[in-house]
């Protein structure tokens, strides 16, 4: 455990380094990641001005969920993103071999080496968010703080497993630049509160592709509003992500490379 | 026991068929034929400890798909591989600890940082202690003289120094094997010299090296051991000395002569080439004729002003044995 410290501590000021050679860059892309994503509580804002709503949830409600979801969402693209992207590039240059060449996990030392910087301006954005929306809402118990401690950790697993899954087909299906957002739009369903939906698609991102986790399940804990379902919920998240650590691993005796 | 065993090795992949222009394009779009490629096929040798082995072949003959194999990157068809007693992809983590690699046409460094930056990274990943670290560093930079270099952003080296910082890279950690995919890939005569020289020194404290190549140069200053395949198979395993034998034990007289010549054939000439009617290139099979009375014979058949004996080019046979088999 202390290597692997030492080594994500090596990696992080390395990628400190790189980001620092291009400053103009990494302060753009920051900003431009930090708008887009704190940006779509407008929607939210725009749907509760003119009268309308999400049935039984509140205005602050919805902006918690969508706080929460922000936070985690820049949590797990800021330490996975990068190994989708990564093993995505390695694969089509057939540069995959220095990777393996390493005496540790692929998974470590890509998401060592990839950790994305910007991911950081997301995470500030969705923690301003959570706190005004909770500032509106009123106090949360401690209860209520450890439950959501336990349902967030799950839900960032829940999508460090989609980047897993989605950098593990891309071994079988070299160039496969778009299913990040067929990923990102089935994520979406996470934005929201569950119950907006229909009983089968609630149970698909409950149990199925669980993204519910991601932020309705976490802010529904702050909320006081937690069913018990979404205790049962935290297996499949578990076994999600336990998938896409084992299916990126099983991927890996794929690899071709390139001609020589 | 050799250090590195390879029992009938396999590398098979499927691969699809596509046309060119418009019509083919739209055609593979919907239906696509599938190409079984046997990219390495039933290959088997041993390299012993302390060996420089020079892996030769024509582009797309299976060494660099070998050498990948070899270092646990590439999964096996099928056969078997033996590195140190431990098998490549099975004990991947504990196995590359004990090699290093340079790949010609792929960087371990990363880019926009000095090269010292990921130097440090691999200290990291392989645990090396400062001590020992700096000590190598000091001596592989001094041995390179790069001592700068290292501090420059890699994207501003030249590709000579970045492959100087390559092979730091691939040393750092002491390696007992070192696989080179085609090192001297596009350098100049003076870095290919330093790093000849480096393999030679690295080699002489006990290093393995196991190199693909193009570049005979490389293969006849450094190499002890060959292994040449082609189209997926074996052709050659053996010392050096005994491929310049494999055409036979040839030798090149090239002459400058006095008078013009414009007969077909030498008596005892296997093979005879004119550039002008003044030079003559004659191969000579010394086990069938000694070169003293070819000598003798010719002396009487041509008046020549000039003369030299050479061996056979390495590339000469090289490219014969690639076209016979």
């Amino acid at each position: 455990m202390r290597r692997v410290c030492e080594i994500y501590k090596v990696c992080l000021k390395t990628v400190f380094a790189q980001a620092a050679a291009y400053r103009a860059n990494f302060i753009l892309s920051m900003l431009i990641t930090l708008i887009s994503n704190i940006l779509f509580p407008l929607i939210t804002i725009l749907i509760y001005q003119k009268g309308a709503s999400f049935p039984e949830w509140s205005f602050w409600e919805v902006i918690l969920i969508q706080a929460i979801y922000t936070i985690a969402s820049g949590l797990a693209a800021s330490l996975f993103s990068g190994v989708t992207w990564a093993t995505m590039g390695h694969i089509k240059e057939g540069s995959y071999e220095i990777i393996l060449l390493k005496p540790l996990s692929p998974l470590l030392f890509l998401a060592a080496t990839n950790i994305q910087l910007e991911g950081v301006g997301v995470i500030i954005g969705g923690m301003v968010m959570m706190a005004i929306s909770l500032a509106n809402l009123g106090g949360v118990g401690i209860g209520q703080w450890c439950q959501f401690i336990l349902l967030f950790v799950t839900g960032v697993g829940v999508l460090i497993g989609l980047f897993l899954i989605m950098a593990a087909i891309s071994f079988k299906w070299v160039g496969n630049s778009r299913i990040p957002e067929i990923f990102e739009s089935v994520k979406t369903f996470g934005k929201y509160p569950l119950s907006i939906f229909p009983k089968a698609v609630q149970g698909i991102v409950t149990f199925l592709i669980p993204v519910g986790m991601v932020g309705f399940f976490p802010a529904s804990a702050l909320l006081g509003r937690l069913d018990l379902k979404a205790f049962w919920a935290m297996i499949p998240c578990v076994l999600f992500m336990l998938f896409g650590i084992w299916i990126y691993k099983k991927m890996i005796a794929l690899y071709e490379g390139v001609g020589g | 026991m050799a250090l590195i065993e390879v029992k009938h090795l396999v590398k098979s992949y499927t691969t699809y068929k596509r046309g060119s222009g418009f019509k083919e394009t739209m055609k593979s779009f919907f239906k696509r034929e599938a190409v079984r490629v046997h990219a390495v096929h039933d290959i088997s040798f041993q390299i012993e400890k302390g060996e420089i082995c020079g892996v030769l072949g024509p582009n797309g003959a299976g060494k660099s798909t070998t050498i990948k194999m070899l270092c646990g990157a590439l999964y096996p068809t099928s056969g078997e591989i033996t590195v140190m007693g431990k098998v490549p992809t099975r004990e991947r983590k504990q196995y590359v600890k004990k090699i290093g690699a340079v790949f010609g046409q792929k960087s371990q460094l990363i880019w926009d940082i000095p090269p010292i930056d990921s130097f440090a990274m691999n200290k990291a990943i392989y645990d090396i202690e400062d001590e020992v670290y700096q000590k190598r560093l000091d001596e592989f930079s001094e041995l390179f003289e790069v001592q700068e270099v290292i501090h420059k952003p890699t994207r501003v080296l030249s590709l000579g120094e970045r492959m100087k910082c390559e092979f730091i890279m691939a040393m750092l950690h002491a390696p007992e094997i070192v696989f080179l995919d085609e090192p001297t890939i596009g350098l100049d005569v003076i870095a290919k010299a330093k790093i000849r020289e480096f393999i030679k020194e690295m080699n002489q404290k006990g290093t393995t090296f196991i190199l693909t190549t193009h570049d005979l140069e490389d293969v006849e200053q450094l190499a002890n051991h060959i292994i040449i395949i082609n189209h997926g198979k074996k052709v050659f395993d053996d010392n050096i000395d005994n491929l310049r034998k494999t055409l036979g034990e040839k030798k090149i007289v090239e002459l400058t002569l006095a008078k013009p010549f414009k007969e077909d054939t030498i008596e005892d000439v296997v093979k005879m080439s004119q550039d002008s009617p003044y030079d003559l290139r004659l191969e000579v099979d010394v086990a069938k004729t000694s070169i003293h009375d070819f000598l003798q014979k010719l002396s009487k058949q041509l008046n020549f002003t000039d003369i030299a004996i050479k061996e056979l080019p390495m590339e000469q046979i090289i490219t014969r044995i690639y076209e016979s088999k």
